[in-house]
């Protein structure tokens, strides 16, 4: 029965029940967009930091990054990779010869990260290829071709077949310089790598380094990031004499963005719960004293003050049972959307996006188990913005409630 | 039977700023199946009297039983469900659960005491049906009259079976002639049922129904007259 008069009661004053349970599921529509935007916004960071950079496993000789000397190379690399390509859980492996140095063109110089690599591995895992708006990703035939991003090129003042020279120092100590030729352009979304790294094949390098299949750091992408762990683990045991990191460990900037994207969700999620909260407050404070009297009866005839408080919970909570779903369907289906169709801030923010790694289109995504846990949040919402409407029911008294008008 | 004993019953209301003598030592006794009114002028201390009988208030000074209970000893949360087992109450604008059809109305108070459900519809509907309602179970209080209003109002006092049902000037917001019908289903009730039923009123055709009238003045008891109706 009280199930029933609750349920009843909240439908006394449609419009202002409405007006609570739209906020109810305004609010719920908010907090999934805002989690789904900021999972989306880091995913698009953390994606483009594994595939550009970090990859999800590094094996490294244990002195190379401490410095990024180039003497500190890993011998046979390719059998290693392939080795390493036979492990479980392992999708992608792409040997890397690394050298520091100085781009030179007729327009001036800059500093710059020359990785040398096997166009078909490297693609796999940093889908550079897939970034071209010029030209062509390192073509076959044409050893001396570098691979450089857009915003390099306009700072270098180079086209599609400027020539370039990069001067670095090679394992044995000597300053050396080859000249390339550049054969496409990339563009990254991500201004940091565009502007400091080049492309080129990684045998070329080699021989100008003097030495033939080594390689700096061979990348590994794994079937899933979860695993990181439990395979990097297991190839640190197969190959004891290498520096076998994770991601996390290669860059904990990641594990802090993600950290502070969840912490960020939660918070908002919490501000908009606040703001939920005094909207019922103030509407079953309403609705506790336009019914004194009829409270108070309901005291007299024999209803104990725990069913008054229940009556009270219940019909907050069930605003809360028909918004909740309202405001989770709403979110569910705009996700859905924006996951197929992307949401586009490129005239917005582009460019500071860019600065951070972020594509300029977020794919919002949130996890299933976020509808359960902003339904319990809401549940908890209702729960504690009854109480105050609830306890200033039972401490009416009967006898002045039933004079009351 | 004494069904309800008041002793020495004070009530002041504001005792330290403005007090309000309500009631001076009343003294009353009510036996089972008693058909009783208590009258008197506005002011008289009337509905203060059946606020403390009914265990809704607390006097300043005196004791109330209830079939043996001394209802002035029950915390707040008691009184609750001694009300509930052993009072009915009928109100004088009816309060009534707008959200409830009659029925549900009626059958309320039992549902707090835990009636079977076979029995508490059973007994429901017997009664809607003898305050004439048979063909108004289903609606709700706003679609009902007054008198009708006040009947299932008598009928949730009455279906539980209480010891006893205090009505406080039931028939002041109703007509003639649902007054009359009112009076009618109460006095048979109270012939059927053998409960007793208290009263506040100063409608004089209630009063001329009454078999027992006990007059109040100034929150005493002025006048206590017994008739042979």
């Amino acid at each position: 029965m009280i199930f029933r008069i609750a349920w009843r009661n909240i439908w006394r004053s449609p419009l202002r029940s409405w007006v609570v349970i739209v906020a109810i599921a305004m609010g719920v529509w908010a907090v999934i967009f805002l989690m789904g935007f900021s999972i989306g916004m880091g995913n698009s960071y953390v994606v483009s930091a594994i595939r550009l950079e970090v990859s999800h496993i590094q094996l490294h000789h244990p002195e190379y990054l401490k410095d990024f000397d180039v003497r500190y190379y890993i011998e046979r690399a390719d059998t290693l990779a392939r080795e390493v390509a036979q492990e479980a859980g392992v999708r992608h492996v792409s040997p890397r010869t690394l050298v520091h140095g100085m781009v030179a063109t007729a327009r001036g110089s800059r500093a710059l990260r020359v990785r040398g690599i096997d166009p078909q591995a490297e693609a796999a895992i940093s889908q550079l290829d897939a970034k071209l708006v010029e030209g062509a990703y390192l073509p076959q035939g044409k050893r001396h071709a570098i691979y450089m991003g857009k915003k390099l090129a306009e700072r270098l003042g180079v086209r599609l077949r400027s020539r370039v020279v990069l001067t670095f120092q090679d394992i044995d100590g000597h300053i050396t310089s080859a000249a390339f030729r550049v054969a496409g352009l990339f563009d990254t979304n991500n201004n940091a790598f565009e502007e400091s790294t080049a492309l080129v094949r990684r045998e070329v390098l080699n021989e100008i380094l003097g030495y033939t299949g080594i390689a700096h750091e061979v990348a590994v992408l794994l079937d899933d990031a979860a695993l990181a762990d439990t395979v990097a683990a297991r190839l640190q045991a197969r190959f004891p004499q290498l520096d076998v990191q994770t991601y996390v460990q290669r860059s904990p900037e990641i594990r802090l963005f993600e950290s502070q994207i969840s912490t960020s969700v939660y918070i908002i999620m919490v501000i908009v719960m606040l703001g939920l909260i005094f909207g019922i407050i103030n509407t079953m404070l309403m609705a506790v004293l336009e019914r004194v009297r009829e409270l108070g009866m309901l005291m007299a005839i024999g209803m104990n003050r725990f069913r008054i408080f229940a009556m009270i919970v219940l019909e907050t909570v069930m605003l809360g049972v028909v918004g909740t779903p309202m405001g989770i369907a709403l979110g569910a289906v705009m996700i859905q959307w924006f996951q197929i169709h992307g949401l586009d801030l490129s005239h917005y923010a582009q460019e500071g996006l860019a600065e951070f790694g972020i594509s300029a289109i977020i794919y919002p995504d949130v996890y299933p188990g976020m509808y359960v846990e902003l339904a319990i949040a809401v549940f908890i919402t209702a729960m504690l913005g009854s109480i105050y409407p609830a306890l200033k029911a039972i401490h009416l008294r009967p006898v002045e409630a039933l004079r009351k008008i | 039977m004494i069904v309800i004993k008041a002793q020495g019953l004070t009530k002041v209301y504001n005792p330290d700023t403005v007090p309000v003598h309500a009631l001076r030592s009343v003294d009353l006794e009510v036996h089972q199946g008693e058909f009783t009114a208590i009258v008197g002028p506005s002011g008289s201390g009337k509905t203060t009297l059946l606020n403390i009988l009914g265990g809704l208030d607390r006097p300043t000074a005196g004791k109330v039983w209830i079939n043996g209970t001394d209802i002035s000893t029950l915390s707040e949360n008691k009184l609750i469900d001694f009300r509930r087992d052993h009072i009915g109450f009928v109100f004088q604008s009816y309060n009534l659960i707008p959200v409830l059809t009659a029925r549900e109305n009626a059958e309320f108070v039992m549902l707090l005491q835990k009636w079977p459900r076979a029995e508490r519809l059973a007994r429901t509907e017997q009664l809607l049906r003898e305050v004439g309602l048979a063909d108004k179970m289903d609606y709700r209080p706003s679609q009902l009259s007054g008198g009708q209003q006040q009947r299932v109002a008598v009928v949730r006092a009455l279906a539980p079976k209480p010891r006893f049902i205090l009505a406080d000037e039931p028939t002041a917001n109703l007509d003639s002639v649902s007054t009359r019908n009112l009076l009618d289903i109460m006095a048979r009730l109270n012939e059927e049922e053998r409960v007793t039923f208290l009263f506040s009123t100063h409608d004089q055709r209630v009063i001329e129904r009454a078999r027992r009238v006990v007059t109040l003045e100034d929150g005493k008891i002025v006048a206590d007259e017994t008739f042979d109706r």
